[in-house]
């Protein structure tokens, strides 16, 4: 029997946690949850996920930038891919924002409400099938 | 709150002593503090270091004229209410007074129930005028906030809904039969389209209160139309519509935001599409003259009633009668014409019944681009 890939989502939508991990463990993942961006980095570190789903927009704007790099930061989140996690449409007062040259890796950027055909794709092409 | 808790600071600029004094001990009963000034330049100094409420100017003076005080002060001390001293009171220089920024003038002589009436006159309309400010400034924060706060927490459930959808159909869809599928395919519908009619709202509220992002540049408006022929030529060939393009090889550039464009044009060509049947034909047709160019936008559909016709850019309105199948958001053509309008540019719209709709969008000619390069090659 192989061993599941654990993929942690972070996001302060119970429900969008939920409906995403149905998908991702329809898919054959692993799935955790965090609904804060400091229980998330918590998690990263007590779990050593293959891979982490995070929201933009949690408690403040930026919250999930700061967990990003959090992550980044930590050994086994330097080579990892992370995929951020975005409801915010583009024409809003956040279109400013853009990330530094300097900014940590983003492998990908989800636009909420993502397809479950989709996502298990951008999952599968990260980690490389189940 | 200073302005309320504080006395009111009046300033007298005068170069009669008495006048100045007289008027001090009238204004001090009344609860102002007062400033006086026998020179104008002395007077702007006072003014510029003490920001006083309400100004008393007399218009003749040596050196520098009351006119000139005014003008000076009006525009350097925020809200500052001016009062013209005259001895020769006329028409022609009260206008003169008014138009440099005076709020009322006090011919000589005058008496002291004539200062304290006028002084107070000016001042309550000072307060009247921050006060106005102050709620225009907190109504349009409150408005920006409005829609933070609906883009948020508005479209969040909605999200999650769909989401849900999407992780039921994944765990669960090969189960489903044909009746349940369609039930759960019409609420991923209905969901959306609530969707897309609060993307529609907020982009209508951003236009209106000018936060939408807009970047204004020269474009080529062939490349804006194929882009938005290519998005909607699947759905036209679903419906068995045909979508034909007649644009002339040269054209003006005009200048717009892309993005903004091709969202008209898509919206136009969509509301065609629902209101023409199978076998029918939506035609885009471009002309430019020296200061127009226009993009007629035909559609051999059932057409809309005549008197409904001055209707149909408001928001939610419907035409009556019209299959009730037929659903959007009820905002994608109040959309176009806000867009249009920040474009300078307009759009109207013609039709018979039976026969099909013309939407005609115009936009004026780009200034810049028109002068260096006057016709572009498409």
């Amino acid at each position: 029997m192989t061993i599941k890939k654990k993929i942690l989502l972070i996001d302060d939508d119970k429900d969008f946690l939920f409906a995403t991990k149905l998908i991702l463990e329809k898919g054959g993942y692993e799935v955790f949850m965090a609904e804060d961006g400091k229980t998330g980095v918590e998690m990263w570190k007590s779990i050593s996920p293959d891979l982490a789903i995070i929201d933009m927009m949690m408690e403040t704007w930026g919250e999930g930038f700061s967990v990003l790099n959090k992550i980044r930061a930590t050994d086994t989140g330097k080579d990892t891919p992370l995929f951020m996690l975005s409801a915010v449409d583009l024409q809003g007062p956040y279109n400013s924002f853009e990330p530094p040259p300097e900014f940590p890796k983003v492998n990908k950027v989800l636009h909420k409400p993502i397809k479950a055909d989709d996502l298990l794709q951008f999952v599968a092409q990260e980690l490389g099938g189940k | 709150m200073t302005d309320q808790s504080r006395k009111p600071l009046v300033l007298i600029i005068d170069d009669e002593e008495a006048l100045r004094d007289g008027c001090r001990q009238v204004l001090e009963k009344c609860g102002y503090t007062v400033l006086t000034a026998e020179l104008g330049i002395e007077g702007i100094n006072l003014a510029r270091q003490h920001e006083p409420a309400l100004a008393l100017v007399d218009l003749k003076m040596p050196n520098m004229s009351g006119m000139e005080i005014m003008e000076i002060l009006s525009q350097d001390i925020p809200d500052i209410i001016l009062i013209m001293i005259t001895g020769y009171a006329s028409i022609v220089s009260a206008v003169e007074a008014m138009q440099k920024g005076a709020h009322d003038y006090l011919p000589k002589p005058f008496n002291p129930d004539q200062l304290r009436v006028l002084v107070k006159r000016g001042l309550d309309h000072r307060t009247l005028r921050i006060e106005a400010r102050k709620l225009k400034e907190e109504k349009d924060q409150m408005q920006k906030n409005f829609i933070t706060f609906v883009s948020h927490e508005m479209r969040s459930p909605l999200v999650v809904i769909r989401q849900y959808i999407e992780a039921l159909n994944e765990i669960a869809g090969k189960s489903f039969d044909k009746d349940v599928k369609e039930i759960i395919e019409r609420c991923r519908k209905r969901v959306q389209s609530l969707e897309e009619m609060v993307e529609h709202w907020l982009d209508i509220s951003r236009i209106e209160n000018g936060t939408l992002a807009q970047q204004k540049v020269s474009l080529r408006l062939p490349s804006i139309i194929a882009r938005s022929v290519e998005e909607m030529t699947p759905l036209c060939r679903k419906k068995g519509i045909s979508l034909e393009t007649n644009i002339p090889k040269k054209l003006p550039e005009i200048t717009g935001d892309g993005e903004s464009l091709v969202r008209v044009f898509t919206n136009i060509i969509g509301n065609a599409t629902k209101y023409t049947p199978a076998g029918g034909k939506i035609t885009l047709t471009v002309k430019s003259d020296e200061y127009y160019t226009t993009v007629n936008v035909s559609d051999t559909g059932i057409g809309i009633p005549h008197d409904q016709l001055s209707l149909i850019f408001e928001p939610f309105f419907r035409c009556k009668g019209k299959d009730e199948k037929i659903r959007g958001s009820g905002l994608g053509l109040t959309f176009c014409k806000k867009i249009m309008e920040s474009h300078n540019g307009g759009i109207e719209a013609s039709s018979r019944e039976g026969e099909g709709t013309t939407f005609v969008l115009t936009f004026p000619a780009s200034i810049n681009t028109s002068k260096k390069n006057p016709l572009q090659a498409c």
